[in-house]
């Protein structure tokens, strides 16, 4: 069936503002309920044949990523009393295509597990943060994680090291790679347990897509072939073929309007020309991620709600989290080439969390990965790990050392929710629209950098274990200035006074108005969020069709 | 501006308004040296669409330095100076203007300890010297952002001709690999059997 076009005068059921990890599966779901559905979508929509290698336009020129030399400048500060500087990258990263991040994503699926939903309840109050319990358990998201590995498709392989699962992965997982092969006897020598990486990635066909051909332009590229489970490939054209559903490209959202009863009536956009548009809908649902979500709220306040829109909490833009990391970089006698195939194959959870005697709170896990996304440049402009050399014969010698025969053993970690780590809009600086710039200020926990270097330490002993030459760590000691996990900022909760959406997605301020993305994470999990982004998205699609059904929007 | 293979007078005419661009005046046997390597280089009808002839010199020497050509080949096979011509031209035209000014206060250094402006006519020692003061400028680390860039670019872009650069990094672009892909996992594959 044809792709369905709507006037703009007329109210569709739904609109849908970005179509990434959580748009596209809202969209896909509310379509092929059968309701007349809307997506407006900032980028392009890139297919597999749009894809390539060319590591000069994807890395440094933002071919698949909003920066400032798109005309999206960002502004960063530690502490709210500092003025944000204008940076020279963008501190929150971001797609900007149909498929959002999903389609340039390294693809690694970790569920979160039981605790994650009532840590706060597990281990009291934490000073200096917003620590707190997800309104909903793992018990009543399982069945989502189920349908992502089912319906996005999902390799791996189900294990003791899994949390409690109904169903087994629908294939088996990517084979290992040499940095796989090191961390899995690194970890048997110590006593724990690497698994095979869980991936958004296909191990062979399925639902029409081919396996993955290994060509290692995965982490920062769009997948050449379409194996990569992106919601560009797995779930919108599904959402085009319901004939409910139109896709509207290059379409920049500029406001969420709202009519004196307090309910969300139209949004308002511009096209690539800058035409403005306005497109009625009778409930929106917006997907924009953990940045530009609350971007917009923020943007559409009125004397009604002069703080931003669905903000009566204050939380709007607030407890943003980004999962720390640690990096270690080990250098091996025979080659690794690390570049080839998908970015990690095995990861330990052994310290999912660490134990409360340490005296902090944390925990993550830990994979292997080339030391720079398996690309050339990347690494030889950054400059080797092992030596000190940025120019000259000792450069060029460490970099093509390093490239082929190192690897890095990098934890994902926890990040603690605070009231000062935020997005907001920049008084001064302005985006290529014209709208106030993403302001955002950042400063680790104490817990936070006490998990990291936990995190480095481990990576240490396994790079030791693993009989690595040379060993250097590294994680942000100064603190993290930005990253591509943007959680938070309209956290869910029962709380209307804390917490900005219900535990079904509800602004409670605004009964036909939805946030699902990474916004709505009460707490960061342990490094991998997109899983739990899906997952949310088919659970709040599910109660949407509900809701709508009996006509309670 | 195009320079293809050029005449005497085209090329006294380019390198006068690389003087001019250079806020020095080159001095007469430096113009002949200048000549002389510009000539060379034409050699092979390379064509610039962005950078003079005398600055493309200038910029492949000290990109050479950063890269040089050792046991494996460096900048200067890979046609790295092709790669930042191109881009200074399109996606890195800003960089222009202060690339310029940092290339002429270079020479103005090169001119007075050597008595001659050309930073392509010192030895790769003096060169080293020279950059290692500057290294920690601006103009030196657009450079070697320019060089490495174009040194491990797709060689449509200009650079990394015959793919040197990947050659020497040990990476080959390819569409599809099988495992195994490194020894180790091989050696764990062999145990297996």
């Amino acid at each position: 069936m044809a792709q369905a076009t709507f006037p703009t005068r007329q109210e569709v059921d739904f609109v849908v503002v970005g179509s990434g990890s959580a748009g596209g599966i809202v969209a896909r779901e509310l379509a092929m309920a059968g309701f007349s559905t809307v997506v407006l979508e900032q980028g392009p929509y890139l297919r597999p044949s749009d894809f390539n290698h060319d590591e000069w336009a994807v890395t440094q020129n933002e071919e698949l990523a909003w920066g400032p030399r798109k005309g999206h400048p960002q502004t960063f500060r530690r502490y709210e009393h500092e003025k944000a500087e204008l940076s020279d990258r963008a501190n929150l990263g971001y797609a900007h295509n149909v498929g959002g991040s999903s389609v340039h994503f390294s693809g690694n699926f970790w569920r979160l597990r039981p605790i994650d939903f009532m840590e706060r309840s597990v281990r009291g109050e934490i000073s200096g943060t917003t620590f707190a319990d997800w309104p909903i358990s793992y018990e009543e998201l399982e069945p989502y994680y189920t349908r992502v590995e089912w319906e996005i498709g999902i390799s791996g392989l189900a294990g003791p090291w899994d949390p409690p699962r109904s169903r087994d992965y629908p294939m088996e997982p990517l084979p290992p790679k040499a940095s796989g092969v090191l961390l899995e006897q690194a970890a048997s020598k110590l006593g724990w347990t690497a698994y095979p990486q869980p991936h958004a990635i296909l191990s062979k066909a399925f639902n029409g897509r081919p396996g993955c051909i290994h060509c290692g332009f995965c982490n920062g590229f769009g997948c050449e072939v379409g194996a990569k489970s992106s919601t560009a490939e797995a779930m919108i054209p599904q959402a085009l073929e319901s004939g409910n559903c139109e896709l509207r490209t290059g379409c920049t959202v500029s406001r969420v309007e709202t009519n004196s009863a307090g309910r969300v009536t139209e949004v308002v956009y511009w096209e690539e020309d800058g035409t403005e548009q306005s497109q009625r809908a009778k409930a929106v649902v917006l997907c924009a991620n953990g940045a530009e979500t609350p971007r917009l709220l923020l943007l559409s306040e009125t004397s009604r709600a002069p703080n931003g829109l669905a903000n009566s909490s204050g939380m709007v833009g607030k407890n943003l989290m980004f999962n720390g990391g640690s990096n270690t970089a080990g250098m091996f006698e025979h080659p690794i080439n690390a570049h080839k195939s998908v970015a990690t194959t095995r990861v330990i959870h052994d310290f999912y969390s660490i134990d409360p005697s340490h005296g902090f709170y944390g925990g993550g896990g830990i994979d292997e990965r080339h030391l720079a996304r398996g690309l050339p440049m990347s690494l030889a402009l950054r400059g080797p790990r092992f030596s000190d050399a940025s120019w000259g014969s000792d450069f060029k010698k460490a970099v093509s050392q390093e490239f082929t025969h190192a690897c890095s053993f990098n934890g994902h970690t926890t990040t603690l929710p605070q009231l000062t780590n935020n997005v907001s809009l920049d008084p001064e600086v302005k985006d290529m629209w014209g709208r106030p710039a993403l302001r955002t200020t950042f400063m680790n926990h104490p817990d936070d950098f006490a998990t990291m270097k936990f995190f480095a330490e481990r990576g240490e002993e396994l790079m030791e274990a693993a009989g690595a030459t040379q060993i250097a760590s590294s994680y942000a000691s100064e603190g993290q200035n930005g990253g591509v996990h943007l959680l938070g900022t309209c956290r869910m909760g029962d709380d209307p006074e804390n917490s900005v959406v219900n535990r079904f997605n509800r602004a409670h301020d605004v009964p036909n108005l939805f946030m699902v993305d990474g916004s709505s994470m009460t707490t960061s999990g342990r490094g991998q969020p997109t899983m739990t982004i899906m997952a949310l998205a088919f659970r709040a699609a599910d109660n949407l069709i509900q809701s709508a059904k009996r006509g309670e929007i | 501006m195009t320079n293809k293979v050029l005449t005497r007078r085209e090329f006294l005419r380019t390198t006068t308004e690389t003087a001019r661009n250079s806020l020095i005046l080159l001095s007469a046997p430096a113009l002949l040296a200048a000549g002389q390597q510009a000539h060379a280089a034409m050699l092979a009808g390379e064509e610039l669409t962005t950078l003079t002839v005398i600055e493309a010199i200038e910029f492949e020497a000290i990109a050479s330095r950063i890269i040089p050509t050792d046991e494996t080949p460096g900048a200067k096979e890979a046609g790295v100076i092709y790669f930042i011509d191109n881009v200074l031209g399109n996606s890195r035209a800003e960089l222009l203007p202060e690339l310029r000014t940092g290339l002429s206060q270079l020479q103005q250094s090169v001119d007075s300890k050597f008595g001659n402006p050309m930073f392509s006519a010192l030895t790769a020692d003096q060169q080293d010297s020279l950059l290692q003061d500057i290294e920690k400028t601006t103009f030196f680390t657009d450079v070697r952002y320019l060089a490495v860039a174009g040194m491990f670019s797709m060689p449509s872009l200009g650079g990394n001709r015959d793919r040197v650069g990947w050659e020497v990094m040990g990476f080959e672009d390819r569409h599809a690999w099988v495992s195994p892909y490194g020894y180790y996992d091989a050696q764990q594959m062999d145990s297996e059997k």
